[in-house]
């Protein structure tokens, strides 16, 4: 993606309600890992790199056999001759593909793109779903916002500063408004603190209570939560997932923090403890005016706790609009099929349907497909898709998606005539590879 | 109710697998019963700790003894009690008649070991396959389960596999024998949604081409609503309801069974509160004396929590353990009448 495009796509930032800054204003957020750099010859010159590896281990033997014959350190005996002999090819082969590989390979930097270039705004007192299958990128997204994960490049404001931005210990300042619940309630846990540490560790973190006030807020929080203060002085392991997912809750909620990242809460739940979870955090974003980032590959889940639901695909944000229009409306292909394949417990609905089921894995982060991150896997795809990179465009009000292959005009992808694409039109002719 | 034989593939009776620990007797299992004939498909749905798992793996005698120990019960499978086998029959059965499919994929294959090596092992074992029969067989059984480019990838190690890859392996090993009976527990728990679809379409197709009879194990009820023909549903350790899939999901005759299925979010639904079923599944080493489900169960009288309920025939083949279990039915056939 070039620098022209990326303004692009930044114009087609959903705007914030009238009058009221968004709470959290992604731009252009990136996350990349590097892998490291590594030599490869590539396929077509691989049989010249065999080659001139045998080539050279002959040769090289035959120089190492006649250094050791010129220096009179060649054996007598004829096995010994044939054992030095194996060897030095050996030595010989080692060195000749290593410089094989060194004329002829090249240097590739393997980068993981787990967030590339990501816009969002997340308003005020709001929940926004982060929908998507495993290693696309959703729990990366979510880190880097509160900085957990440093961002490659862009900016994330929040109340007029860049986060980004920030050193190290302001940020740390600012993380009391910031908060994060993980998905596996026991492992985020200190095991050999009681309850009432680890509610109460933040606390003294942030110098806030100290003391009987401590002692105070903690019971507090465990109510608030719904945990008896009887508890207090227990271990995490003598609570269930369900409980231990609620101490996680109690902490992040210890600071009083504006805005929480919850990044597969329920997950690792049963189910009748999930909706136990699902209803205790929206009672608390009532209550407490919190701001969510609910993080869930669970559509069913994320639906019912979001007012908006954005789909990731890649590394990127494919479709955008509220819950409703994502579930009985969704217009991009991956999240139709994503919706399609979600199960419903209704045997006469599940009887009827017609699932739409994706061929194929995710592709590798690593060698992000070209054109549309979808196109390999999508069963709409033309050939301009593997050449063009759609940008997240509204196509209907308040509805956003990435897919050249609708427009504001043809939002309907069933409908569209076969191998048109209409969505072409609003995409900057610098876009096109 | 049960009368073993009359077609049936698989009858399991008053079946009760405890475990003696430091807390004292859990009864992982205590007293279920089922049928299951040839080519169906029975779901079990239950949460952690219900005594699904430990259920099927009583089925095919792998409950570690000590702790564990199957106290009473008879399971009949092809006209065989197989609790009555001796280790060495159990054994040939195992692969070859049942075979079963596990959650985790990563965990249940070697690491070490490359794919055609485990894939002949149940073939070489259990048809007396020669080596190279069996890695014909193994290529061919991969195909089948819709791995591309098989002849090349059958001698990949498993982490070379992504997880939906791996589970379609640990498929074509269950199947390489053409087992009468598929365990599958929890089969795509692990997995996301769209290789889950990919994965139960897979069992579906292959249970229609081979005939075989399925029980699947899962928590998800959107799961077993479009896969099973009968339904059980857990609850510590015991069977709280047993009925077909679209009378269960219609006209559910037990409160636990009603709670499950409003605590799921329904997309079509408007948002707001979520039924919740409150409180925590019970210490099974601790029951409470009367009904199990008493303490989380809004419809719960004096009498649930002071006696066990009784196993309710509500028609010929729909079960409900509850005092209650009629008004419950009754109850439910009424709103199925508004909807």
């Amino acid at each position: 993606m070039n620098a022209q495009s990326l303004d692009g796509a930044q114009s087609q930032v959903p705007p914030p309600i009238a009058g009221e800054a968004p709470l959290i204003r992604i731009k252009d957020l990136k996350v990349y890992f590097d892998l490291g750099v590594r030599r490869e010859i590539d396929q077509d010159r691989r049989g010249l790199g065999i080659g001139v590896s045998i080539i050279g281990s002959f040769v090289g033997r035959f120089i190492i056999v006649w250094l050791a014959v010129v220096l009179d350190v060649y054996p007598v005996n004829i096995w010994a001759r044939i054992l030095f002999s194996v060897i030095a090819f050996g030595i010989a082969f080692l060195i000749s593909s290593a410089f094989a590989l060194l004329i002829l390979g090249q240097r590739i930097r393997r980068v993981v793109k787990a967030v590339d270039g990501v816009s969002l705004d997340i308003r005020r007192g709001e929940t926004l779903g982060l929908v998507g299958e495993s290693g696309c990128g959703k729990t990366t997204l979510g880190r880097a916002v509160l900085r957990l994960t440093e961002p490659t490049s862009g900016q994330i404001f929040f109340r007029g500063t860049d986060l980004a931005q920030l050193s190290n210990s302001v940020m740390r300042e600012q993380r009391r408004h910031l908060q994060i619940i993980f998905q596996d309630p026991y492992a985020s846990l200190n095991p050999r603190m009681t309850v009432s540490q680890i509610i109460g560790e933040p606390l003294e973190t942030f110098h806030l209570a100290r003391g009987l006030a401590k002692k105070k807020r903690v019971q507090e929080l465990m109510e608030m939560v719904g945990l008896s203060a009887r508890f207090l002085k227990r271990y995490p392991h003598e609570f269930s997932g369900g409980q231990r997912q609620r101490i996680g809750i109690a902490r992040a909620l210890a600071v009083d923090p504006a805005f929480i990242v919850a990044d597969e809460p329920i997950s690792a739940l049963d189910v009748s403890i999930q909706a136990q979870i699902m209803n205790l955090l929206d009672r608390l974003r009532r209550q407490k005016n919190l701001t969510y980032l609910f993080i869930s590959h669970d559509l069913r889940a994320i639906q019912h706790v979001s007012d908006r639901v954005a789909v990731m695909y890649l590394g990127k944000i494919v479709e955008l609009a509220d819950g409703k229009s994502i579930s009985q409306n969704p217009l991009m292909p991956y999240t139709k099929a994503l919706i399609s394949a979600v199960p419903v417990p209704d045997p006469k609905i599940e009887a009827k349907r017609r699932r739409i089921v994706l061929e194929g894995d995710v592709p590798s982060p690593i060698n992000t497909p070209r054109g549309c991150r979808f196109h390999t896997r999508c069963p709409y795809a033309v050939e301009v898709c593997s050449e063009i990179e759609p940008q997240l465009v509204q196509i209907k009000p308040n509805h956003f998606a990435a897919c050249i292959r609708i427009s504001p005009a043809e939002p309907d992808i069933d409908r569209v005539a076969p191998g048109a694409a209409p969505g072409l039109r609003d995409h900057p002719a610098s876009a096109r590879a | 109710m049960t009368d073993s034989g009359h077609g049936n593939l698989l009858s399991v009776t008053d079946l009760r697998t405890y475990f003696e620990t430091e807390d004292g007797t859990v009864k992982a299992v205590d007293g279920i019963s089922f049928e299951l004939k040839q080519g169906e498909t029975l779901g079990i749905v239950g949460e952690s700790g219900s005594g699904k798992s430990v259920a099927n793996l009583s089925l095919m005698r792998l409950i570690p003894n000590p702790p564990g120990k199957i106290v009473s019960g008879s399971i009949v499978f092809a006209g065989r009690d197989v609790l009555k086998l001796s280790p060495r029959e159990v054994r040939k059965l195992r692969g070859k008649r049942i075979a079963m499919i596990f959650q985790d994929p990563m965990t249940s294959l070697n690491p070490f070991m490359r794919v055609s090596k485990q894939l002949m092992e149940v073939t070489r074992l259990h048809l007396g396959h020669t080596k190279k029969q069996a890695r014909e067989h193994a290529i061919k059984m991969l195909e089948h389960v819709g791995i591309p480019d098989a002849r090349s990838r059958v001698d990949s190690y498993p982490h070379e596999f992504s997880g939906g890859m791996r589970q379609r392996v640990m498929i074509a090993m269950a199947l390489s024998c053409r087992p009468e009976l598929l365990i599958a527990d929890e089969p795509t728990t692990a997995l996301d949604v769209t290789i889950q679809a990919q994965i139960l379409e897979l069992i579906n197709s292959l249970k229609a081409e081979t005939g075989a009879s399925v029980i699947l194990i899962t928590h998800d009820l959107g799961v077993v609503a479009g896969m099973t023909d009968h339904i059980i549903v857990m609850y510590a350790g015991k069977v709280f309801e047993q009925a077909t899939t679209t009378e269960l999901f219609e006209r559910p005759g037990n409160p636990y069974t009603c709670g499950l299925l409003r605590s799921v979010p329904d997309p079509t639904d408007e948002q707001g509160k979520l039924y919740q079923i409150p409180g925590l599944p019970p210490d099974l080493a601790h029951l409470p004396p009367g009904c199990p489900f008493a303490p989380r169960c809004e419809r719960a009288e004096e009498i649930c929590r002071r006696e066990f309920p009784p196993y309710v025939q509500l028609t010929r083949e729909h079960y409900s353990l509850c005092h209650f279990a009629s008004d419950v039915y009754t109850k439910s056939q009424a709103q199925e009448g508004n909807r």
